[in-house]
């Protein structure tokens, strides 16, 4: 039977995705809670991307429910849309946009009423007051990242997705999305990002899920996850300086091979 | 607290302005495409009083259609869905017609200046002369025969995924339908070519562009033309909503 604890901001109960005859998701359940930040790692192809897909609503799960603030994402994708903030992977705008006519857009789409005195504070804080009359493809990779994260937050949601936020930045731009993130869950508002970096996992992530072949197969804190798994042969065959860290056990539990 | 949806038209509002923004900031590509019809028109003028003034407006109209649905709307969505756009928008609290809606109608609205500068530059240098009522009938004509290349455009964008497969594909059906169609029509290719091209998509829009500004001589001709354009926007636009992907995944 599934049930909804309406005090979870997100409820991910036995969801299956299918690409054809290709099982991708197999019956994942997780859920976030309101001020956690919540990692979701996996090898490439291990189903994050298809999970995020599916909890976003840009694809149909095939089996089991998914609520986002108490809405069914099949059934009120707009509600539930509205209530999140989503960071896509490689996310773009209209080259002839200039920042701020972006964030009128999207301001416009979540119903938030903007002034051009807001927009400055709003670049003010992100440190791109000169980006104002800019288009989005002439910042830098880190100074993307930080504008795509205003705009997921710009209608401040209860739940913001980041898939893989820190992807090609340098440890400046990194830790400061990190602070970042965590204003956010200061806030009471819940974050789930996927990543490849543990470093990051470790640093940010109150809890974590790692998916391997579409299935979850641990969840827990990065600390306990560790405890748990620091005993197992696996993990500590791939150890490399005696000390067992998250990427051991992340190894450990999915695998050596390199996965395309 | 749970955030609700906002009201449709302020999406709506926003998503246009965007477009429209998109649009003006892509003068030159925007002027390419207006500039196509009027150049055959001016080049025409010598031609007026020998095809008469109807078939030239009618003829540089279906091109400056052809022009906006294949070289301009078409290539802008697959650009678009190629970059991700589509994908950001779609994790929004936005309905996907309400997307499109906004495309569409920044299209209409291109549409829309392209007649009334054809209009007005067949009447300032060419010299073509109608009534005030074909001009209207003419206008809304025009509108309703640009959805039939949006539906084409809409059509090639469901069946190619590849931006740049879909840029040169529109060239290439752009180029076949202004040569075939405009040779063609005048009967320069022979008179089997003659009878396709008059119920081609080329064929009926102009011929029911050419009844549309002369009202009161319209014909059985004109009304099938304009059930012709009526079929191929129903099978255009069924099949391109049917094959159409927002993502290239």
């Amino acid at each position: 039977m599934i049930t909804t604890d309406a005090s979870l901001i997100l409820d991910v109960n036995q969801i299956s995705v299918y690409y054809g005859q290709f099982q991708a998701v197999k019956d994942v359940s997780f859920n976030v809670r309101p001020g956690e930040i919540f990692g979701l790692l996996g090898p490439n192809g291990a189903g994050k991307t298809s999970t995020l897909s599916a909890i976003e609503g840009l694809l149909k799960p095939h089996s089991g429910s998914i609520t986002v603030a108490g809405y069914d994402i099949v059934k009120e994708p707009l509600q539930a849309k509205a209530n999140m903030g989503v960071q896509l992977q490689s996310t773009s705008y209209q080259p002839e946009l200039t920042i701020t006519d972006i964030l009128r857009l999207f301001a416009g789409i979540y119903g938030v009423k903007l002034t051009s005195p807001e927009i400055t504070k709003m670049l003010e804080d992100i440190q791109l007051q000169d980006a104002v009359g800019k288009k989005f493809g002439q910042l830098s990779g880190g100074q993307q990242q930080r504008v795509s994260l205003l705009i997921s937050t710009i209608h401040n949601p209860v739940l913001v997705m980041l898939d893989e936020p820190t992807t090609g930045l340098d440890p400046q731009s990194r830790r400061q999305l990190w602070e970042r993130i965590e204003a956010i869950r200061e806030q009471g508002h819940a974050v789930l990002l996927t990543t490849h970096s543990m470093e990051e996992a470790e640093a940010v992530c109150d809890r974590i899920a790692i998916i391997d072949h579409g299935r979850i197969i641990a969840i827990d804190t990065p600390e306990r996850l560790i405890n748990l798994h620091r005993e197992d042969p696996e993990v500590i065959s791939v150890s490399r300086k005696g000390k067992i860290t998250l990427e051991d056990v992340f190894i450990g539990l999915t695998g050596r091979a390199v996965r395309s | 607290m749970a955030i609700q949806i906002p009201a449709t038209k302020e999406v709506l509002a926003a998503l246009m302005r965007a477009d429209f923004t998109t649009v003006w900031r892509n003068r030159r590509s925007l002027r390419l495409v207006l500039a196509v019809p009027l150049i055959i028109l001016i080049s025409w003028k010598g031609l007026v009083n020998h095809l008469g003034g109807f078939v030239v407006l009618s003829s540089v109209l279906t091109i400056g259609l052809t022009s906006i649905g294949l070289m301009g709307y078409t290539n802008s969505i697959a650009r678009d869905r190629d970059k991700g756009v589509f994908q950001r928008l779609r994790v929004a609290p936005v309905s996907t017609w309400t997307i499109m809606f906004s495309r569409i109608s920044v299209q209409v609205v291109l549409i829309a200046v392209m007649t009334l500068l054809v209009f007005t530059i067949g009447y300032a240098v060419d010299g073509i002369h109608i009534s005030a009522l074909g001009y209207l009938t003419g206008f809304v004509m025009t509108l309703l025969a640009g959805c039939l290349y949006l539906g084409l455009g809409q059509l090639i964008t469901g069946l190619i995924k590849n931006p740049e497969t879909v840029n040169s594909t529109t060239r290439l059906v752009y180029f076949a339908f202004i040569m075939v169609g405009m040779f063609g029509q005048f009967g320069v290719l022979g008179t089997v070519l003659k009878g396709f091209v008059t119920w081609s998509p080329y064929g009926v829009v102009q011929k029911a562009l050419a009844g549309s500004l002369q009202p009161l001589s319209w014909t059985m001709d004109h009304s099938l033309a304009l059930l012709g354009i009526v079929a191929y926007t129903v099978i255009f636009v069924g099949l391109g909503v049917k094959y159409f992907k927002w993502d290239n995944k």
